[in-house]
């Protein structure tokens, strides 16, 4: 054989070798990687279970329609919602971390703008004596006071949630039955959905670094019983029911009152209706 | 308790839950991040689209630059990130209404993009340091040249094709990726202060002045760094260009502010509140007066007098440093700014940051020098000077 | 094409086609069968366990205080909302018994102008006098049984059987004899029905009275009342041991609440004490003290008071003119 046909020769050879090599390796890696992928094709091809009774056996989510009333009439400012759902629902025990808050609005006389505070103001926490327990100061018991009143606030389960709206990864979403919900196993705590509510409802638990808010405690009313402050609520002031039920609570108070809700110019379409606040209420 | 660094105090009244700060420096700087690498591509693609031979000393310099800052810009979203560990839930399950998902794959197209057009814009570099260089620097520029060594006409053609149409591809992405941003502020209901149309113009105008000052910056500095003489043309068509494109982002910012006011919709007493009182340092004298005003006025006087030599080197490379000065206090007085006013339209908070810590002064400055410093890394790698042979040579003295 | 674009194509495709596997590879097992989340979140929230139990509850052991509960106005404050969230009770111990009520009670109690005028609220300093709140009401039974009797009697047949029955020890004109037994001239009329008729069915015992009362007729009860209301009750002010009653005074502001300040009080179901005998004062506190003389409520004002701070009450008491003060003049 000539010379170059021999060093091509040989050339090809290396050249085949070290391709056959390479491709045993790739092949190999590919092999693993074909088969994990396999595995998983298998899991997910599974059908999901028909799941039947969503999201538990004795609880159907396709059967209810949750919503909450609150009667700005009868708030008394006591702040036991307040405390309940603190304990029930493991939210920071601060006083800059809440689901549910109350707002006091007094209008002073010649006054025409309401003076507004919360349980959260500096003062009302040192008439507490801690940021753990809440009441209001009575600052305005020797004022002249033209109208005055409490007003309770919570998260508003929205219909069109701009919450929802701007999770980046589907960390929070609606329920068939009506509540906005939270996976903090999912959340990765980017509070663009703190950013978004236009109610302050949300906030970011520094503790399991995720977005919490009030849930209108999924845990309880789909065990039958009722979200926390309104159980606590000694003056009737929180109503809650199913309002696929003509006869709840909250279907008759929507049904013999006039309701309003907060902030409709937003178009989220708000499932907490108010009865008996005020113009300065937003 | 753990101690809650971004507790604002308030004056009015804010909701009980707006008491911490969500967004701190850490988002400020993002955006600031975004909008260098918007604006530095704009730069090149002068250059590399609209052929303006006059940008050739910065083109491939800002090219580098662009990619730089890009990777470094999930940095500062990370840090803030609650889970950082989970951020790849954004790209695994996109929520599209989301703005913050699609830039999860805006970001990671552009990220491509400007690493491709970066590789074929070097490559010629990269082929001849594969062939020349020994060892592991050999076999990293070995890897990047994917085997081939053809420079043959036929090759840079392809090449220069490929260049213009990623760098075409490239002006909307960039400028996409950074409208977004100001999508992301815009498009929210619940801030007067953030929620309106022009945010993104705001932003991506904004952006286009601040990576044009930050390459007269850099383009100066390097220039000194070497040794050479500052190319006057290049530095007059970048001040023409940070110029024009100034005068447009005061004028949309100006008519925001305005209808703002005019408008007078719920928070707007509040708003002149702020805007009187808290942020007239921030808005009124940093990024209007010191940041605004000086460099177009300057700008303005040496375009007027043909202003050419040292004077205007000097006198742009200042405008550039209060440019970039102003773009900062305009991202701090959106962000920040925005967060200081309650949603309730009846309160404002004070924000004080941490100097140390997570989400601090220090790290927010670490993000912002980090990718200059890599960048110092990079221009050793991959020398994007036009005057490249220059680079290797020993150098005269600078005459001038 | 030139070799090394065909390699970046293959490269680019290759990294896309990857990217794509991992990202259905990792998209967690329940995510889009109800929407654009985790499906299996939803159970994992409904799987909480509820910390609050409600009051039915609490009913399974405690059924007696939750009967009297329910049967009474505080029947829409939950137990857990003084008594703190039931969860893991009893198996981890008792649940408190508040012990500041001051604090607690106030709470919903206190008067704010904010408050609906449908709810009670009281200013506490001239309410209670800074005593705890307990001392006089039933948390669970909140409203105090100063239920007023119905009078209409006929004061003049009244006098006929006062004349009869009574004036041997009460007096002729119902100012007592002696320090023991009590003056009723000027008592109000419906304190006296009720306490009458408590001698007569039995809810109250007393040696003299209760065989005495049995032999009363409702009406006579009625027109007995009638009869010593309208009465003077002009006493010599400054008997008994006049030393106690500076003393006595400032003790007597936790009973002003329901006797006044000076023993005269504003319900009529409850006695005056202004310019009571000393010694029957100081006998009916002993007996409240004692459980004997029945009064939930007395019971509970009593239940702190040593032998000295009776007799400085007395004391106090039984120098208070029983005409009311109308000015802001006070008596000694």
């Amino acid at each position: 054989m000539k010379p170059e046909a021999i060093t091509s020769l040989v050339a090809r050879r290396a050249f085949l070798r070290k391709i056959g090599r390479a491709a045993t390796c790739a092949g190999a890696i590919a092999g693993a990687g074909a088969f994990g992928v396999m595995q998983k094709a298998a899991a997910k091809s599974v059908p999901a279970p028909s799941r039947g009774s969503f999201p538990t056996p004795d609880y159907d989510w396709t059967q209810h329609r949750w919503g909450f009333g609150v009667d700005a009439t009868k708030c008394i400012g006591c702040l036991r919602c307040v405390e309940a759902c603190k304990r029930e629902n493991n939210v920071p025990a601060d006083a800059h971390h809440f689901n549910t808050w109350v707002e006091r609005y007094v209008y002073l006389e010649g006054e025409t703008k309401a003076r507004i505070d919360s349980q959260s103001d500096p003062q009302n926490i040192a008439a507490s004596g801690s940021e753990k327990q809440y009441r209001f100061d009575n600052r305005y018991q020797a004022a002249k006071v033209e109208k005055a009143f409490f007003v309770p606030k919570l998260c508003n389960q929205c219909e069109h949630p701009p919450c929802v709206q701007v999770c980046p990864t589907g960390a929070t979403y609606r329920t068939q039955d009506g509540v906005v919900l939270i996976d903090s196993k999912y959340c990765i705590g980017c509070q663009y959905c703190v950013q978004a509510c236009p109610y302050g409802a949300r906030y970011f638990n520094v503790r399991t670094r995720v977005s919490q808010k009030c849930y209108w405690c999924y845990h309880r009313i789909t065990k039958g019983l009722q979200p926390a402050c309104v159980e606590a609520c000694p003056v009737g002031a929180r109503i809650f029911g199913d309002r696929n039920d003509p006869q709840s609570p909250i279907s008759l108070f929507i049904r013999n009152n006039r309701v309003q809700v907060l902030r409709p110019e937003t178009g989220n379409a708000p499932n907490v209706f108010y009865v008996g606040i005020d113009k300065e209420v937003g | 308790m753990e101690y809650i660094a971004e507790l604002a105090p308030f004056t009015g009244y804010v909701y009980p839950n707006e008491t911490v700060i969500p967004w701190t420096v850490l988002i400020v700087v993002y955006p600031y991040l975004t909008g260098l690498v918007a604006g530095a591509f704009t730069v090149s693609s002068l250059y590399q689209v609209f052929g303006m031979q006059r940008f050739k000393p910065v083109a491939h310099f800002a090219l580098l630059t662009s990619l730089c800052l890009m990777l470094f810009v999930p940095v500062p979203l990370l840090l803030h990130l609650g889970h950082p560990e989970r951020a790849f839930n954004a790209v695994i399950t996109p929520h599209v209404t989301s703005a913050f998902a699609v830039f999860g794959y805006a970001a990671g197209f552009y990220v491509i993009l400007l690493m491709l057009e970066s590789w074929f814009v070097f490559r010629p570099h990269i082929v001849l340091q594969a062939q020349e260089e020994k060892g592991l620097p050999g076999w990293f520029y070995r890897v990047l040249s994917l085997g081939s060594y053809d420079l043959s006409e036929k090759a840079i053609r392809y090449d220069q094709k490929w260049i213009f149409a990623l760098a075409v591809i490239g002006i909307p992405a960039a400028h996409g990726l950074h409208g977004y941003v100001g999508f992301v502020f815009g498009s929210l209901k619940s801030r007067e202060w953030w929620s309106s149309d022009l945010m993104p113009a705001i932003f991506l105008f904004s952006a286009v002045i601040s990576g044009t000052a930050l390459l007269i910056v850099l383009y100066v500095l390097s220039c000194r760094l070497r040794k050479i003489p500052v190319d006057l043309e290049c530095v007059k068509g970048l001040a023409y260009t940070l110029w024009g494109f100034f005068m447009f982002t005061l004028v949309l910012e100006g008519v925001e502010f305005a209808s703002l006011v005019y408008r007078g919709r719920e928070g707007t007493d509040v708003i002149m509140e702020y805007v009187a009182g808290p942020l007239l340092v921030p808005f009124f004298i940093l990024q209007f007066g010191i940041g605004s005003l000086i460099p177009l006025a300057l700008l303005t006087f040496m375009i007027w007098r043909g202003t050419t030599g040292r004077a205007l080197i000097a006198g742009v490379t200042a405008s550039a440093v209060l440019v970039l000065l102003a773009v900062l206090m305009m991202r701090w007085n959106v962000v920040i700014g925005g967060q200081e006013i309650s949603k309730t339209g009846k309160g404002l908070l004070a924000y004080s940051p941490m100097i140390f810590g997570r989400e601090s002064l220090l790290a927010a400055a670490s993000v912002l020098v980090a990718p200059l410093a890599f960048l110092l890394v990079m221009v050793r790698l991959f020398p994007p000077w036009a005057d490249a042979a220059s680079y290797y040579a020993s150098q005269p003295r600078d005459k001038r | 094409m030139p070799k090394h674009i065909v390699r970046l194509v293959i490269l680019l495709v290759a990294s896309g086609a990857i990217a794509l596997i991992a990202k259905w590879f990792f998209t967690a097992e329940s995510f889009y069968q109800y929407g654009h989340y985790r499906a299996d979140s939803v159970p994992e929230i409904a799987a909480q366990k509820p910390v609050f139990q409600t009051p039915r509850y609490c009913q399974s052991c405690h059924s007696e205080r939750h009967a009297q509960w329910s049967a009474n106005n505080h029947k829409t404050v939950s137990c857990e909302v003084c008594h703190g969230a039931a969860q893991g009770h009893p198996q981890e111990g008792k649940l408190p018994i508040p012990a500041d009520t001051r604090k607690l009670c106030t709470l919903c109690h206190e008067a704010m102008p904010e408050r609906p005028r449908t709810q009670p609220q009281v200013a506490l300093a001239q309410h209670s006098g800074g005593q705890q709140c307990v001392v006089c009401h039933n948390p669970h039974a909140p409203k105090l049984a100063g239920v007023v009797a119905k009078v209409a009697g006929d004061a003049a047949a009244g006098n006929r059987k006062h004349a009869a029955s009574c004036a041997s020890c009460h007096g002729a004109a119902g100012i007592s004899p002696n320090d023991t037994w009590p003056n009723l001239a000027g008592q109000n009329a419906a304190y006296l029905v009720r306490i009458l008729a408590a001698y007569k069915s039995g809810d109250q015992t007393d040696v003299m009275m209760s065989p005495m009362a049995k032999t009363l007729s409702d009406a006579d009860i009625q027109n007995l009342a009638a009869y010593y209301a309208g009465l003077s009750c002009q006493a010599a002010p400054g008997e008994g041991r006049v030393g106690d009653a500076a003393a006595g005074k400032a003790l007597a502001k936790n009973c002003a609440a329901c006797h006044g300040e000076t023993g005269i009080g504003s319900n009529p179901a409850w006695p005056k004490l202004a310019s009571q005998k000393a010694g029957y004062l100081v006998n009916a506190l002993k007996t409240f003290r004692a459980g004997l003389r029945r009064d939930p409520m007395m019971a509970g004002v009593t239940r702190g008071l040593s032998d000295a701070d009776i007799a400085k009450l007395a004391a106090y008491y039984a120098a208070q003119s029983c005409e009311p003060v109308t000015q802001a003049r006070k008596t000694q």
